[in-house]
């Protein structure tokens, strides 16, 4: 295993869900909003219209200083996140799916080369080009989403690649089409949003209303048909998922929804009222605080869709902790916990002190302590007052009373739904139900 | 465990989807243009602050040129950038990750401050747009450097814990026996190797002024002398600081283990001669910079590939030396995907001849001037994207359809 990275009280897997979440503002405006542009300068373009480019301008300007700077670093973020927080995850992700992430970096290129010359030839090279510049950077865009997607959903289901180990197998997978629907959808709510924002700040009042309303009408779309390809994707989730979720195992998973639910609620009654009905009520402040709203719904989805793949990171393949769970005969990969259990965890670790005397207590305790950040860190906090899952109020909880009982409990740890066995031998549990135990709130 | 184990017991248990030099190739060549571009934008940043400095006519329009230098160049470094830091995780994944998960903190904390130099840059260029030679504010640039440096900073010192496996241990674990995890590590900076990787941002930004001066040339709206000022700032700024890479080149060279002959490394050889080379040019290219700015663009690209080259080469010493080699790393081949990448890699760069024509095109024509953009090139490019979307959504249906996973 990899070294070990503790993020006190709240675990290094919020810190991957926050920049996955904020990620997402800037990456579905960059792969949305430029349809709207097209839309906007074919009118300016075929209607003979000027007086539309102040829009064009402004809100390609917006792209760049926004998408192209917290975008792309997100972007790069989420990478950076996620390999300090589960190195082995994202490994075996770029391992089977390098080549989609270079292929979605031929798509990045196009995009940064096509929205600077865009942005910088307005005026300068004959309309019909710059329209179909914008129209290439819509399409590099839309396709930069149609590739992520299918890593994204991969992880959620990973469908025949865990009989094939093919490249598509695993990419076409049961929830890909109902995501990059959603997803597509999702993105012309969130252009629409600032494309609203944006037109809300020009200068004539005729082209402002009308903007604010065409705009309005596009997240409108994109919002209905968002909750309409939801369903679709919720009733293409995984069984065990859909267990976990309205089964009632995992009740607050069914709250996420409800949460995501009411917040693009409230955006779709934002277009209707200040954009479809009173387009001149549309204040920059107001969208403003209608993106922390989509923010929160969106990071409401993405928890979802993170707690509904539990126990694994990657579906039937890794565990959150990011043990192996099963074979994968088609990439001679095998299972680990097996492997763990013969051999023992400690035994097969590199990051960990070679001196210990495992027959005495404070070794113990130390080895324990290595063993249960390995194991149990990624998603839960360790500390006594960890914020996250935490793991000294959960065995409260169970008032466990020694450290056979916190053993007890780490042997039945298979049997919950949700979580991984306990991938390690009678003196790995033995170490860490000490630990443990010396943790527990009392 | 020893290290050699768990440093191959780490590869990742899907193997590679093709061959690891095929990767290695791709790595090198896509961090040589990274890191043009990198160059490019650090000296911009400091040449910028000197024009300000000058508060000369010339010396602002210089200054207000490279500040969008900065901006564009910063996006299409952290995009080009991209590519090596996936290449680099699929064939030296153990070095990768241990060191990375060690840093943490420092990782994230990378994309704390080049987001600052981001903005910062944004500041100077918007900032200073309306500002006239004596007006322009430099503060938000010097602020852009402290980012760009840190971020420079960060990067260099996660690469160079990845060459000092045989430390990790030590690092995080205490002689009590206990193991951090707090990722605060922060360790093996080599101040020569730094060095020689910032003082060549000044030769890159300095070609770049030669080609600058070169391309405008031909404008009738661009002052010759404008020109001819940033023509001689560029070549004289260009072989400075090709001499100084020598020097840091050999203080750096000083520094690294005898025993890996990297003086006698062939990719290190040509890539010094090629400095050299580009050097002399340089020095003869001054009496007439804007006519040598092709050639010298060219040697200069060329001593930054080749010193990629050595430096991969390097690298694959230190690792050799740990008992790690990417080329015994296990194969599990995928032709469907590694087609994929390389047809839409091909495709790409066809496509990418649309903005790079509009852009060459519409930089040479005098303001108020629209030029036209060939039919043809317009046309295919979007006609390419449109074909990759319906192969591939062909693809994906008739997949989902055999698999049973479209309904």
């Amino acid at each position: 295993m990899y070294p070990f990275w503790e993020v006190p009280f709240f675990t290094s897997g919020l810190v991957i869900a926050l920049v996955a979440t904020f990620h997402i503002l800037p990456c579905h405006l960059a792969t949305g909003a430029f349809w709207f542009n097209v839309y906007v300068e074919r009118k300016a373009f075929y209607e003979k219209r000027p007086e539309l480019l102040e829009f064009l301008k402004k809100y390609s300007l917006l792209i760049l200083i926004f998408c192209f700077v917290i975008g792309s670093l997100s972007g790069v973020g989420i990478w950076y996140a996620a390999t300090v927080a589960s190195p082995r995850g994202i490994s075996a992700l770029i391992h089977n799916y390098v080549w989609g992430w270079a292929t979605e970096w031929v798509f990045f290129i196009i995009e940064i080369a096509t929205i600077y010359v865009y942005y910088y030839t307005l005026g300068r090279i004959d309309e019909k080009s710059h329209l179909t510049l914008g129209w290439v950077y819509a399409w590099a865009a839309w396709i930069s989403m149609i590739i992520i997607t299918g890593i994204l959903a991969f992880m959620l289901s990973s469908g025949k690649w865990v009989e094939t180990g093919g490249f598509f197998d695993g990419f076409f997978n049961e929830t890909y089409w109902p995501q990059l629907f959603t997803r597509t959808a999702l993105m012309f709510g969130i252009a629409g949003a600032y494309a609203v924002i944006v037109a809300s700040t020009l200068k004539n009042k005729e082209v402002r209303l009308e903007l604010v309303r065409t705009a309005s009408i596009w997240g409108i779309g994109g919002m209905v048909l968002g909750a309409i390809f939801t369903l679709w994707y919720l009733f293409k989730l995984p069984e065990h998922a859909k267990d976990l979720a309205f089964g009632g195992t995992l009740p607050y998973l069914k709250g996420m929804l409800y949460v995501a639910a009411i917040c693009y609620g409230v955006v779709l009654l934002w277009f209707v009222i200040f954009g479809l009905i009173r387009p001149s009520l549309s204040r920059p402040v107001i969208g403003i605080i209608i993106l922390f709203i989509l923010f929160a719904g969106i990071g409401a989805g993405e928890g979802f869709r993170e707690g509904a793949r539990r126990p694994y990171i990657i579906d039937r393949y890794m565990y959150g902790n990011q043990i192996i769970a099963n074979n994968i005969p088609a990439k001679n990969i095998k299972a680990e916990v097996p492997k763990f259990q013969k051999e023992g965890f400690w035994s097969n670790l590199y990051f960990k002190p070679d001196n210990l005397d495992l027959s005495k207590t404070k070794d113990r305790l130390l080895a324990g302590s290595v063993i249960v950040h390995h194991q149990c860190g990624n998603c839960h906090a360790l500390d006594r007052l960890g914020k996250i899952r935490p793991l000294s109020l959960l065995l409260e909880n169970l008032a466990t009373e020694s450290p056979g009982d916190v053993a007890d409990f780490l042997d039945a740890l298979g049997d919950y739904p949700y979580m991984p066995p306990f991938a390690g031998n009678d003196k790995d549990k033995e170490a860490a139900a000490e630990y443990l135990f010396s943790i527990v709130r009392r | 465990m020893d290290l050699s184990l768990y440093l191959n017991s780490m590869r990742d248990a899907a193997g590679l989807p093709f061959y690891p030099i095929v990767f290695q190739v791709l790595l090198v060549l896509t961090f040589a243009l990274h890191i043009v571009m990198v160059n490019l934008v650090l000296g911009s940043s400091f040449l910028a602050v000197y024009e300000v400095s000058k508060k000369s006519e010339f010396g602002a329009r210089l200054s207000k040129a490279l500040g969008r230098v900065i901006t564009v160049g910063l996006s299409i470094a952290i995009v080009l950038g991209v590519a090596p830091l996936l290449f680099v995780q699929v064939i030296y994944d153990p070095f990768w990750y241990t060191a990375t998960s060690l840093s943490a903190f420092w990782a994230l904390m990378f994309l704390v401050v080049i987001t600052l130099a981001f903005y910062s840059s944004y500041g100077f260029y918007l900032g200073n747009k309306k500002s006239g030679p004596g007006e322009m504010k430099a503060r938000w640039a010097y602020v852009a450097i402290f980012f760009l440096l840190l971020t420079a900073l960060f990067i260099h010192m996660l690469s160079m814990e990845q060459l000092t496996p045989e430390k990790w241990k030590a690092w995080i674990i205490s002689k009590e026996g206990f193991v951090s995890f707090s990722g605060g590590e922060f360790h093996s900076v080599s101040l020569g190797r730094l060095l020689h990787f910032i003082i060549p941002s000044f030769a890159v930004t300095g070609v770049y002024l030669m080609l600058y001066a070169s391309y405008f040339s031909e404008r009738e709206d661009y002052d010759s002398n404008y020109l001819d000022y940033v023509a001689k700032r560029g070549a004289n700024l260009a072989l400075w600081a090709s001499v100084l890479t020598v020097a840091s080149g050999f203080w750096w060279l000083g520094t690294i283990p005898k025993d890996f002959s990297f003086a006698q490394n062939p990719f290190f050889i040509i890539g010094a001669v090629l400095g050299i080379i580009t050097t002399a040019y340089l020095g003869a290219a001054y009496l007439s910079p804007e006519k040598r700015a092709k050639n010298a663009s060219i040697l200069m690209f060329l001593t930054i590939f080749f010193m990629s080259c050595a430096r991969e080469g390097l690298r694959m010493r230190y690792m050799n030396k740990v008992g790690y080699n990417i080329y015994n790393y296990p194969l599990n081949v995928d032709w469907p995907s590694t087609i994929l990448f390389f047809a839409t890699f091909i495709m790409g760069l066809f496509v990418l001849c649309f903005p790079a024509a509009a852009a060459f095109k519409a930089g040479k024509a005098p303001k108020g001037q629209i030029v036209t953009i060939n039919p043809t090139i317009v046309r295919n490019s979007l006609y390419l994207m449109i074909a990759w979307f319906v192969v591939v959504a062909g693809l994906g249906l008739v997949i989902s359809l055999k698999n049973g996973t479209l309904f």
